[in-house]
Order: C-alpha cells, then sequence, then structure tokens
C-alpha cells in the first residue's frame, strides 16, 4: 500500500487532490484491463455537480445522472474529451467513455455556474485526498511515478512527478503543491442565487 | 406595439407546442405554477399606489390577499431553442390574467471558451440579483428592494439581448466574464410612476398590458393611466454591461441602461420619459454560510411638465430632469436548509439637480426583516416586516399631510407550488 500526504507551502494538508501512481516497472505498466470497461458516476444536484472533482482511469464509462427537478445541458470542450448531453433529466444518456488521459472541464449550457472536472488518469491507481490531506493506493509492489492534481492549483505549481518504491512493507510520501492556490469549491448548497433562469 | 405585447407571449407558446413534438430528448414542457396569500397588516395615512394614491406599499389595508398567482412555462423548440413564458393572475384594478415575460432563448453549445447567447422578447434584463426564483421572484424577502421593486414596475424592454460568456482556463476556470448588449423597443414611459409615485417597496410585476393608475400629481403631462412598456418615439434603447463571477462565491455587475426616450413624444396616450441610469451590482458568499447582496442604482430621468392631454405642448412646456438614486444592502443565511432569515436596508431619493429646489423630492430609507420556513418543496410560508420612512414635500403642499411619513407592513405568507414533470 501507498501512503501519500498531499501538504501546502504552509505545510497544511489539502483536501479533495486528485493523486495518481503510475509503475515504473514494465510487468505493471497500465493495459487494457479484460472485461467490462470501468464505470462511475457523475452526478448533478442542486445545481451543481457531484462529485466537483471525479478521478478515473483511461477507458471509464461516465454516466451524467441529473438528480434535479429542471434540465441540464452538460458539455466539454476540452481535447481530452469533447461532448454534450442535450437538455436531460434523470439518467436517460447511455455513459460516455473517457478515452484519453487529460483534465476535462464540464459545464452546463443553461446553468452558467455548474462547473466540474473529470481528471483522466492512465493507470488504476488512483484517489482523492481526504479532509487530512492523505491519500490510501492499493498498488502492488514495484516502483512508482506518483503524481497530484488540483483544479486549484495554477499548472506551473503542480508538482512534477515523485518517484516512490513499494516494498512488501506500506510506504509512505509526501508531495506539496506550492504557490498560491485557489480557495477551495464550496460544497453544499449556497444561500445565495447563483443563476438566471 | 400593444398588439405585439399582446400576442408575443401566445406566439411564443404556440410555437413551442408546435416544434417540440419534433424535438428528440427529455421533457419538452416544463410548467410550474405557483400561488401565494395571507394576510396582510399595513399602517399608512397614505391611499396604496394600486388605487392611484402616494403609499409606497402594495397594501395599505389589513386584511387577507391573495400576493400572487402565477404560471411559469420552459419550452424547448430544440436541445439549444428555448421559450419561456410567465402569466400573471391578480385580483388588483387591472386585474385578471396577463404577461409579465415571453421571451426566446437561444443557446449554442460552445465550441471554445466563449459561450454566446442570444435572448429575444420581453424579459428582465439581469440586473436584479435578488429575484433568482421562479416567476422573478425573490426567495430572500416577500417585497423586493425599492430598485428591484421599480425594475420590476417600469423596466421590460422588448427586445434582443447578445451576451457573451468567456470562462478564464485551467486553474481560473472559476473565474468567467460576461459581456452583454441589449437594443430594445417600448419602454419609454419609464420613470413616470418612479417621479410621480416615488420609490416603492412590493412585489407586484407588471404585466405586459397592464394599465397602472398613477397618483394624481398636478401636472398636465399626467397620463390617464400609465404602460410603461410602451413605444413613444419609435427610437429604440439599449443596455450594456459586463460582469465577473468567481464560481459561486463572488459576482460584480455593472450595467448602463437608457431607453433613449424623447420627452416631447406622446403616443397613444403615453408620454415618452428619457431615462437612464448606471446600475451596480455585488454579491458575495460570506463565511459561516452568510450571503450579501448589493445593489446600486443612479440615474436621471427627462420629462415634459406641461402639455394638453392629447399631446399638445403649453407655451410653459419645459424639460425637467430629475435625478433618482437607490442602494440596499441584504444579508441572508439559511438554517438547516428549510429556514431562512433576511435583513435588508434600503436608502432611496429623487432630486432635482438643477433650480427648483426640493418640492418634489423623494427621500427616505426602509428596514426589511424576513423569516421563511419551506417544510416540503410544495408549501412554504413566512413572515415578513418592512419599515418605509420617507420625506416628501409635496405631501404637505398638495395633500394636507405631514412631510415626514412612516409606512409599516407585516405580512405573513403561505405559498405553494407545483411543477409538471414533478422531480424524479
Amino acid at each position: 500500500m501507498l501512503e501519500i500526504g498531499v501538504v501546502d507551502d504552509q505545510g497544511k494538508p489539502i483536501a479533495d487532490v486528485a493523486v495518481y501512481a503510475t509503475s515504473r516497472s514494465a510487468a505493471h505498466a497500465a493495459s487494457p484491463a479484460a472485461g467490462p470497461a470501468p464505470r462511475a458516476s457523475m452526478d448533478q444536484q442542486d445545481h451543481q455537480f457531484v462529485p466537483h472533482m471525479l478521478v478515473v482511469q483511461v477507458g471509464t464509462e461516465v454516466t451524467f445522472p441529473n438528480s434535479d427537478d429542471v434540465s441540464h445541458h452538460v458539455y466539454s470542450f476540452s481535447p481530452a474529451k469533447t461532448f454534450e448531453l442535450g437538455l436531460y433529466k434523470g439518467n436517460q444518456y447511455p455513459p460516455v467513455e473517457f478515452d484519453q488521459s487529460g483534465i476535462v472541464v464540464l459545464g452546463c449550457n443553461i446553468h452558467d455556474s455548474m462547473l466540474g472536472y473529470i481528471r483522466v488518469v492512465d493507470t488504476p491507481y488512483f484517489a482523492v485526498t481526504n479532509e487530512k490531506g492523505v491519500a490510501r493506493l492499493e498498488v502492488p509492489a514495484g516502483d512508482y511515478a506518483v503524481e497530484a492534481w488540483t483544479p486549484r492549483a495554477r499548472p506551473q505549481d503542480t508538482p512534477a512527478a515523485h518517484d516512490v518504491s513499494v516494498g512488501a512493507a506500506a510506504a509512505e510520501a509526501q508531495i506539496r503543491i506550492g504557490g498560491r492556490l485557489a480557495p477551495p469549491h464550496a460544497h453544499g448548497h449556497s444561500s445565495l442565487s447563483w443563476e438566471r433562469y | 406595439m400593444g398588439t405585439l405585447l399582446e400576442r408575443l407571449p401566445l406566439a411564443l407558446l404556440l410555437a413551442a407546442a408546435v416544434a417540440a413534438p419534433v424535438s428528440a430528448e427529455g421533457d419538452r414542457h416544463e410548467f410550474h405554477v405557483d400561488a401565494s396569500a395571507g394576510y396582510v397588516s399595513a399602517s399608512t395615512d397614505l391611499t396604496t399606489w394600486t388605487e392611484g394614491g402616494f403609499s409606497k406599499l402594495r397594501y395599505a389595508d389589513d386584511g387577507f390577499e391573495l400576493f400572487r398567482l402565477f404560471g411559469e412555462y420552459h419550452g424547448r423548440i430544440s436541445p439549444t431553442l428555448r421559450v419561456h413564458v410567465v402569466a400573471d393572475y391578480l385580483e388588483d384594478a387591472s386585474g385578471g390574467l396577463d404577461f409579465t415575460e415571453a421571451a426566446l432563448d437561444w443557446r449554442p453549445i460552445p465550441r471554445s471558451r466563449n459561450q454566446h447567447q442570444l435572448r429575444f422578447g420581453a424579459f428582465y434584463p439581469g440586473f436584479s440579483l435578488e429575484n433568482g426564483d421562479r416567476g422573478w421572484q425573490s426567495p430572500f424577502t416577500y417585497s423586493y428592494s425599492a430598485i428591484n421593486t421599480w425594475i420590476g414596475e417600469e423596466i421590460r424592454p422588448f427586445g434582443a439581448e447578445w451576451s457573451l460568456r468567456r470562462r478564464l482556463q485551467g486553474h481560473r476556470s472559476a473565474h468567467e466574464l460576461r459581456a452583454f448588449a441589449s437594443a430594445f423597443y417600448g419602454n419609454d414611459p419609464a420613470g413616470t410612476l418612479l417621479f410621480w409615485r416615488g420609490w416603492s417597496l412590493h412585489d407586484r410585476q407588471t404585466r405586459l398590458n397592464d394599465e397602472l393608475d398613477i397618483p394624481p400629481m398636478p401636472y398636465q403631462t399626467r397620463p390617464q393611466h400609465l404602460e410603461p412598456f410602451m413605444e413613444t418615439d419609435h427610437r429604440p434603447g439599449f443596455y450594456a454591461g459586463g460582469e465577473w463571477r468567481y464560481a459561486r462565491r463572488a459576482l460584480v455587475q455593472f450595467a448602463r441602461y437608457d431607453n433613449r426616450a424623447d420627452p416631447y413624444s406622446f403616443s397613444n396616450g403615453q408620454w415618452g420619459w428619457g431615462t437612464d441610469f448606471s446600475h451596480l451590482a455585488v454579491q458575495v458568499e460570506l463565511p459561516g454560510g452568510v450571503g450579501l447582496i448589493t445593489q446600486w442604482m443612479d440615474g436621471t430621468t427627462e420629462w415634459l411638465t406641461a402639455a394638453l392631454p392629447n399631446g399638445t405642448r403649453l407655451p410653459m412646456s419645459q424639460y425637467a430632469q430629475d435625478r433618482f438614486e437607490s442602494q440596499f444592502l441584504l444579508l441572508t443565511r439559511q438554517f438547516a436548509a428549510k429556514h431562512r432569515v433576511a435583513v435588508r436596508y434600503d436608502t432611496f431619493s429623487i432630486e432635482r439637480p438643477a433650480a427648483v429646489p426640493v418640492l418634489y423630492s423623494d427621500d427616505g430609507d426602509a428596514w426589511t426583516l424576513s423569516y421563511r420556513i419551506e417544510p416540503t418543496e410544495r408549501f412554504s410560508g413566512g413572515v415578513e416586516w418592512l419599515r418605509i420612512d420617507t420625506h416628501r414635500d409635496v405631501w404637505p403642499l398638495f395633500y394636507n399631510l405631514p412631510p415626514d411619513q412612516t409606512e409599516d407592513q407585516l405580512r405573513v405568507q403561505f405559498s405553494y407550488r407545483l411543477a409538471a414533470p414533478s422531480r424524479r
């Protein structure tokens, strides 16, 4: 097992950071898994994408259920995946396959304030840091390049890959994200209205 | 113009009904019906403005009232072309059923970080940060701020609005910039009610074909009834502005509005009032779940002081120019998702910058306290206390009332809301 702590310049833990480990050893290199494609879900609740950031492996099929009582029109123009799901409620579209690693920024064509991210990674070993800034990856023993990403950091502050060797015992590593971070995403209900109708 | 305002909403509804079956997926029609009624206890020496008086309150007497009964319709002609119509039923002087909004909204799917939007029809400019609920209601207080009350009364462009939204890149993608511009017809009498009655705080929105009573100010250019959305001079008006947003945390918007009405123009019983204003709006999500909204408006209205009822100018006719200004600060917080409290402080004034001093001025402030509870999605209720303190020199001169008036209103409201199709 690999335990990654993510901290800022002051050494304070950062929650909601995508952490992913890519194997350096050929034996464990990512290979297309046999069987059904992995599935994930990006919900829409209370005019927000839930989760705000989703991490998936390349090849994952993601559904976009709409749990609100108004229609949404989800789209992305990001190079990693360009798609749109025309006005809908509930879960009426087939899942969207994310077949290329990268950052996908999601929006809703009706509700301007809706913003979400899908981080597509080329490895099955990924997690999101908890409140203590810690993510645990269940990886087999071997050498890994560990990376961290959050939409709150500027691209130039996103840390370089961190080499970690995992033996029989659990390994630990710390990643520091420098520079000024944007404030964290405000989860939950807002006390104001942010949408035009 | 009048017939256009009568026919547009029905034409849009018809278009949606005809085109919607062609559209493929999802719900093509969304209906909402909202009914609000309750008890009002008011304390004022003035007659309510809805009956042609000078009170800034919508209700001047105690009693049970139907506050609002409206239906809202969203129809989809195609995935990017939508119809939006709101119809209100009212029981006051110009009662019955009529539309408050009727517009087409086209939002092509963005192919880049630039997102365009085009609106056409009779709609509200997006200035009013309070009025984000269905049917342009406020989720915070029952009575709107002075600024948004006036926008609901006299501002309803009939025209087209283009806007361009640009989301910044990468880590700045929580930031977005928006520019908007509109050219419109109609709305030439805007300013009439504001000047003659003064600022006001309530929730009655003028419907597209309403004929409003106005206070009996001693001017010849007082029309029999006010129809604020008429065109009097065939000169289009405009508004334009810009906005910055940071996620769901902060929004700053600035806009300029000018109906470019000729104050000498007179058509179908309506006088043009050359009205322009600057508007600044800010809303911020503060720590502790407290929401803050503030708006500021500063404008002028030019009008003709004397004429015969048929529009002929009299020799002593002259332009008058009055400056109007208002601002408010609103704080709100929700508790356990079902409860909401809000407090708002408004200030407002109307004055004549030139020569003739304060005779027709309107100067005052208002406090609004509100509590609401929403036990279910369909039912909600609440209580609101409103106090308006006003100084007007016209009252002692013509109406034998002291220049300083305090008006109070306590309102207890129950609302029922129905949506179709309902939530899945």
